[in-house]
């Protein structure tokens, strides 16, 4: 395993004059050069532990190291390694975006020769060099995120921790930051910790997933063994016309049945013989997925905490 | 692979970067100035001067004193106070906080660029100020000093009200009766003679009282050393504040 980044001891935060834990117990190690994406619900804590990773939140217990020492005596360190993103979108003073780019990567100890040399490739690696002029409050809610972006990276810095970097974002530019980020993993072996709500995306690059409920990391693992873990059906949907639904095995019941859309949880080995049975001109669509990282989000997050089984949906 | 061989800027080089990043707040603030911060001071002048110009130049010089302070405290009080408001409640503080400066030069920065903005009213205010109420002004050099000693307090105060409010309502309401306060309370806007002893004595804690009588002095040219020691306790004040400040204000959340 790689050098550590962050270990995480026994961290908790409870916040003045609140009487629940906002975080407990968590223990969590992230190597060198991993992408490590947070889930879980709203409120599970997951912003609260990623201000403590960035140093804006002092633990209530346990503690932080960044590369072997304690953030909390460490500040410098940490603000010349790591690239913050905060969840809100907010403005910076009335800077332009240009001006935003330059003192953030001139601050964080570039020369000010490179850190012209910096703005220029984040403008135009975040396709934004039309709005390099623009007063940041006047950019719409995508931009300003990819702006937020842009800040977090400006310097290249080592490490990012991103909270919710996809949010307001088209499919479009949700592509090119997803993309981006893999790039910059791959390339330059950043470190790249986020959270999302973007499961479904976010799937494509993260490494390692830990999922979040009521202050707790409930799991944490490569998503492909957690998804093993909770379940190894695979996924058939069914899409046609809805008067007219196919004649699938009488031992297949649907999970879902909608108006035009079934879906049926499969074995592996029983693929070959159920696929050999559909009459493919009653099908307008099929689909065959394994659980996603979406499933195995729902599975911690909603359905374990309702006691209920996973696969009723 | 850390930056292990990266080194924060310097202390004057994170200043100065510091402060064009928060000169950028002229581009907001510029209409609020203008209103507030001149034609405020130079309307009130204006009145005052219609019934009080009988009333000897002690009087016009008081009431010039005092609209020079009620330009500052507008134009530089009031700003920062929802400035630094704004920097903890829209998270403009985390940006600043993840970054490799020291809090003491984000404050040094912001002060330094809002009395900067707050300079061109001041200076209008001061010179057509004096204009309006007839009252002779050479510009000398030493309201190069006098100035800025005049406004740091203000601007001090104005650092330590937002950094201490829980919202905008509050902070703004704290800061207008503040204000209001240290005009009332001594020989700011109107002469001493007219002011009851009690308040008078409350007076001496405020720092108007000292930037008004130094104001004055400049006016006149009487450098005395009672103009002095109004410079001296100004500094002492100002420094005392912006200390305040810096251990109050908590960039990192608790």
């Amino acid at each position: 395993m790689p050098n550590p980044i962050f270990e995480l001891t026994n961290l908790g935060k409870q916040y003045p004059k609140a009487n629940d834990w906002a975080l407990k117990n968590v223990d969590l190690t992230i190597p060198q050069g991993e992408i490590f994406g947070l889930l879980g619900e709203n409120g599970a804590g997951k912003s609260t532990l990623v201000k403590q990773l960035v140093g804006l939140l002092k633990p209530t217990e346990g503690t932080v190291l960044f590369c072997g020492q304690n953030i909390v005596n460490n500040q410098s360190q940490v603000a010349l390694n790591i690239g913050y993103m905060p969840q809100k979108a907010t403005s910076l003073n009335v800077m332009t975006v240009k001006e935003s780019l330059y003192y953030t990567a001139h601050l964080r100890g570039l020369s000010r020769h490179d850190a012209n040399l910096e703005v220029d490739r984040l403008l135009k690696l975040w396709q934004i060099e039309e709005l390099k002029e623009k007063n940041n409050r006047k950019l719409s809610g995508g931009q300003q995120r990819l702006l937020r972006l842009a800040v977090a990276m400006a310097g290249r810095l080592p490490v990012l921790v991103l909270d919710e970097p996809t949010n307001d974002l088209d499919p479009m530019r949700r592509k090119l930051a997803w993309d981006n980020l893999r790039k910059l993993n791959k390339e330059e072996g950043t470190t790249i910790i986020f959270i999302t709500h973007d499961a479904l995306e976010a799937e494509k690059i993260i490494q390692r997933v830990g999922i979040m409920r009521d202050g707790r990391l409930t799991a944490v693992g490569n998503p492909k063994e957690l998804k093993k873990q909770v379940d190894q059906s695979l996924r058939l949907d069914l899409f046609f016309e809805p008067s007219k639904p196919p004649t699938v095995p009488g031992s297949l019941a649907p999970v879902i049945d909608q108006d035009g859309h079934r879906r049926y949880m499969v074995a592996w080995d029983a693929i070959p013989e159920i696929m050999a049975q559909l009459n493919l001109d009653e099908i307008d669509d099929l689909r065959l997925n394994s659980a996603s990282l979406e499933d195995l989000y729902l599975h911690y997050t909603v359905e374990e905490s309702a006691g209920g089984d996973h696969h009723a949906e | 692979m850390l930056n292990n061989k990266r080194r924060p800027q310097p202390f004057l080089s994170q200043v100065w970067d510091l402060f064009w990043i928060e000169m950028t707040n002229w581009r907001w603030t510029w209409q609020y100035l203008i209103v507030v911060g001149t034609i405020t001071p130079l309307l009130s002048m204006l009145a005052f001067s219609i019934f009080a110009r009988d009333s000897g130049p002690e009087a016009l010089q008081f009431i010039w004193s005092g609209n020079v302070l009620i330009s500052l405290m507008f134009g530089l009080q009031s700003r920062l106070t929802s400035h630094f408001v704004y920097l903890r409640l829209e998270g403009m503080l985390n940006y600043f906080a993840t970054l490799p400066i020291k809090k003491s030069a984000l404050i040094l920065a912001i002060i330094l660029a809002f009395f900067l903005i707050a300079l061109p009213s001041t200076l209008a205010t001061i010179f057509v100020g004096a204009w309006i109420l007839g009252l002779t002004i050479t510009p000398s050099p030493i309201l190069i000093l006098v100035i800025p000693l005049c406004a740091l307090p203000m601007a001090g105060i104005g650092a330590l009200i937002g950094s201490r409010a829980r919202n905008y309502n509050d902070a703004g309401a704290t800061d207008l009766i503040v204000m209001f306060v240290m005009l009332a309370i001594g020989p700011v806007l109107v002469p001493p003679d007219v002011i009851p002893n009690f308040m008078l004595t409350l007076g001496r804690f405020s720092p108007a009282t000292y930037a008004a009588s130094a104001l004055r002095a400049a006016l006149n040219g009487t450098l005395t050393p009672t103009f002095w020691l109004d410079l001296g306790i100004l500094a002492l004040i100002s420094a005392i504040i912006i200390a305040v400040v810096g251990r109050t204000l908590d960039w990192r959340e608790a």
